[in-house]
């Protein structure tokens, strides 16, 4: 991966000020991103005091150990950060930003380290380079594109990921990931875009018509059935915003005759947890399963969204029971097992564009979720054009690791996390950018708007509901319509 | 002289043998003891085995990474290792002291092979030396380790290389000699306590990552127990 370093007036508009002067004071903290005020006092002591609770309770300091001890400083992993490649300053670099944390472990947490330090009596964590780590773990997209090129395999993301979690510890994580947990866990409406259920209900009924008008078919998104084969929980955005991926899902189901349900009680499978405390993550993880267990499905069906399927995938085992725990798919798996036991008809004269497939890193970077959507597209898109790097080696969107609900940081997302990416987009000359994730969906949107790239992003489903066959009669029916 | 490089030959030679052993042996061990415990405390047991054992084969033969990312410094720095490990355990005349000490023998390089990657270490370890200076990243992050570590590892090879290879008056091959021992003793005992570590522990990274990502079924109880949190809000 090459990309230009941005220019001055690009970096001048990314990195401007988002905070008033007496916030920033009175918070005791220059980030971009906003932050609820939280106690400012004894900062050091009490980040020391959640580390060492973490330590005590988790497996950080398994990898941390490790970490501090093969660690070779040999910075290769600069090479595949679209951070550092696009703002060119060495504070980008995984490495760099690894060590933030690491020194605080070793200073404080290992024998040698602290006698060093007391002899020396230097190295000591303060308020600075707290202040340090929170600009610098939110500057990352938590891509996962480093670990791939540390030869002594550092995993730089899940330094990030705890130094994260430590800094929410002490009240120092971005706003709009907080409140909109606090909705999600704590609040009414049990989901994180507070979206009532009887506003739920209409615009499932909405899609219903629409449906019924373009296909002339009857298709019904089925509410708090019971004993089905899969409950569908997509990102709860989706319901505002991506009315054409959850038709394309309801018309996936119709075609194959599943069994499946969307639930009144917790239609939100969005987990910020994964992005800045895993305590967060293991409650809406819980409150995700027991939903699960109260309509007593078969399988947990995550919508397109990257970092909601990963961390349902890989943390309801975790957190649910293990191996006993109800099996995790993303809705792109389903499609994909469908289309391939000839359940599925895609009409390959539908979509003639060019079209293009951005990875999702929460999916593609561990190999899981590749060479499926893969097959379904090239089931029935003609022009289909791959990026370079792709799969597990894929360049990130730009705002990953939660930094795409920041709105505040957007031309960051846009201008710096993103360029790699919108280079990228560019070369494809894709006229279809499928990105099948709420998150990378929202960044990639506002990217090609910033970037001024032409080209429409869309989900996997969206075109599907294009092209699908619903049965013989269907296209007649559609024509039918038409000429209605 | 000669009494100080038969020191430096004997009781040195099997002390810091014995540091390195006994360190690496520790390190080792307390990684896998750290990842039994952690195993032990996983909410998940499943494992991605043969996911780990594969990246951790690449790793160790980095032969695919090395051509597609920084294919110089790749390169560079995998026939640097090359050297490193094969020549001092596969030297002949490494050899021919383990088997006049306690009886043992192996397979032993042969000389123009050994002549050969003898200068391909040197080199190699000059050029990763010299593209630490050079490269402002590396710069950034490099600890006194980091520059120290080429620079002291190429002493016994260059050392070797004139006390095999080259014409020296006794005075001058003992000097050289007991440079080449003094210099591959420190290495032996630095070895454990630095991140040369990494000669042992890398084959675990893979799976220790694996497990590190495994978290404890019940983070949330007892992280705001320990915290005095129960009950408060998100």
């Amino acid at each position: 991966m090459r990309t230009n370093v941005i220019t001055s007036e690009e970096r001048e508009k990314a990195f401007a000020p988002t905070k008033k002067p007496d916030v920033i004071e009175r918070q005791k903290l220059d980030v971009r991103y906003h932050v609820e005020d939280y106690d400012v006092d004894n900062r050091p002591r009490r980040f020391l005091e959640a580390f060492a609770a973490i330590l005590k309770h988790t497996n950080y300091r398994l990898a941390l150990e490790h970490f501090i001890r093969v660690s070779t400083k040999c910075s290769r992993c600069a090479v595949q950060c679209p951070i550092y490649q696009a703002t060119g300053d060495e504070h980008d670099i995984p490495c760099y930003r690894s060590e933030l944390l690491l020194s605080v472990y070793r200073r404080h947490f290992t024998v040698g380290g602290s006698i060093k330090g007391r002899l020396t009596g230097s190295g000591h964590l303060t308020d600075e380079k707290i202040e340090e780590m929170a600009e610098s773990f939110w500057n990352c997209t938590a891509c996962r594109r480093c670990t791939l090129e540390c030869p002594a395999g550092i995993d730089h993301a899940l330094i990030t990921h705890l130094g994260r979690f430590i800094l929410s510890e002490i009240g120092i994580s971005p706003r709009a990931l907080v409140v909109s947990t606090r909705e999600q866990l704590e609040g009414k409406t049990g989901n994180t875009s507070a979206i009532p259920l009887p506003a739920l209900v209409d615009t499932l009924e909405f899609l219903e018509e629409d449906i019924k008008e373009e296909k002339g078919v009857d298709i019904k998104f089925p509410l708090d059935k019971e004993n089905c084969e899969f409950i569908f929980i997509p990102a709860v955005s989706d319901f505002l915003m991506e009315a054409e991926t959850l038709m394309g899902i309801a018309a996936v189901f119709k075609a194959t005759g599943g069994s499946w349900t969307i639930s009144t009680e917790n239609y939100d499978a969005i987990n910020y947890g994964l992005f800045y405390s895993d305590r967060i993550l293991e409650r809406v993880i819980r409150k995700l399963y027991a939903e699960s267990e109260r309509l007593n499905a078969t399988n947990i069906l995550i919508g397109e969204c990257g970092h909601a399927s990963r961390s349902a995938k890989y943390y309801v085992p975790v957190h649910c029971g293990g191996e006993k725990a109800k099996p995790v798919l993303n809705i792109m798996e389903y499609t994909y097992r469908m289309l391939k036991e000839g359940k599925l008809k895609l009409n390959p004269n539908v979509i003639t564009e060019t079209v293009t497939y951005h990875d999702p890193c929460n999916i593609a970077r561990q190999g899981w979720i590749i060479e499926q959507p893969r097959y379904i597209i090239k089931a029935f898109c003609k022009n289909f054009v791959e990026m370079t790097p792709r799969g597990t080696e894929n360049i990130c969107c730009g705002g990953g690791g939660g930094t795409v609900s920041i709105d505040e940081i957007r031309p960051y997302r846009t201008l710096v996390g993103g360029k790699a990416k919108g280079d990228q987009i560019r070369a494809t000359g894709a006229k279809y950018l499928i990105a099948p994730c709420a998150n990378c969906k929202k960044q990639l949107r506002e990217l090609v708007e910033d970037q001024k790239i032409d080209c429409e992003v869309v989900g996997l489903h969206d075109l599907i509901y294009k092209a699908i066959i619903l049965d013989d009669g269907q296209t007649e029916n559609q024509k039918t319509n038409r000429k209605g | 002289m000669q009494e100080l490089l038969d020191f430096a030959r004997g009781p040195l030679f099997r002390l810091s043998f014995i540091i390195m052993i006994l360190g690496l042996i520790r390190i080792f061990i307390l990684d896998v003891y750290n990842a039994i415990k952690a195993y032990k405390r996983a909410g998940d047991k499943r494992l991605a085995w043969g996911d780990a054992i594969i990246k951790t084969l690449r790793w160790i033969f980095p032969i695919r990474s090395a051509f597609t990312r920084r294919p110089i410094y790749s390169v560079v720095s995998i026939l640097f290792h090359i050297g490193l490990i094969l020549v001092p355990i596969f030297l002949l005349a490494h050899i021919q002291l383990w088997k006049s000490g306690i009886g043992i023998s192996w397979w032993s390089l042969p000389n123009n092979w050994a002549v050969m990657l003898t200068l391909m270490t040197i080199a190699g370890a000059l050029a990763l030396f010299l593209g630490r200076i050079g490269n402002k990243g590396a710069r950034m992050l490099s600890r006194k380790q980091d520059y120290l570590w080429p620079l002291l590892l190429i002493l016994p090879f260059i050392s070797g290389y004139f006390c095999a290879n080259t014409v020296l008056s006794p005075q001058a091959y003992q000097f050289t000699m007991l440079i080449h021992v003094l210099s591959g003793e420190l290495i032996l005992s630095l070895l454990p306590f630095t991140k040369i570590a990494h000669c042992v522990l890398v084959p675990l990274s893979q799976f220790i990552i694996a497990l590190a990502w495994k978290f404890p079924a019940h983070v949330d109880d007892e992280i705001c127990a320990s915290l005095n949190k129960k009950g408060a809000p998100v």
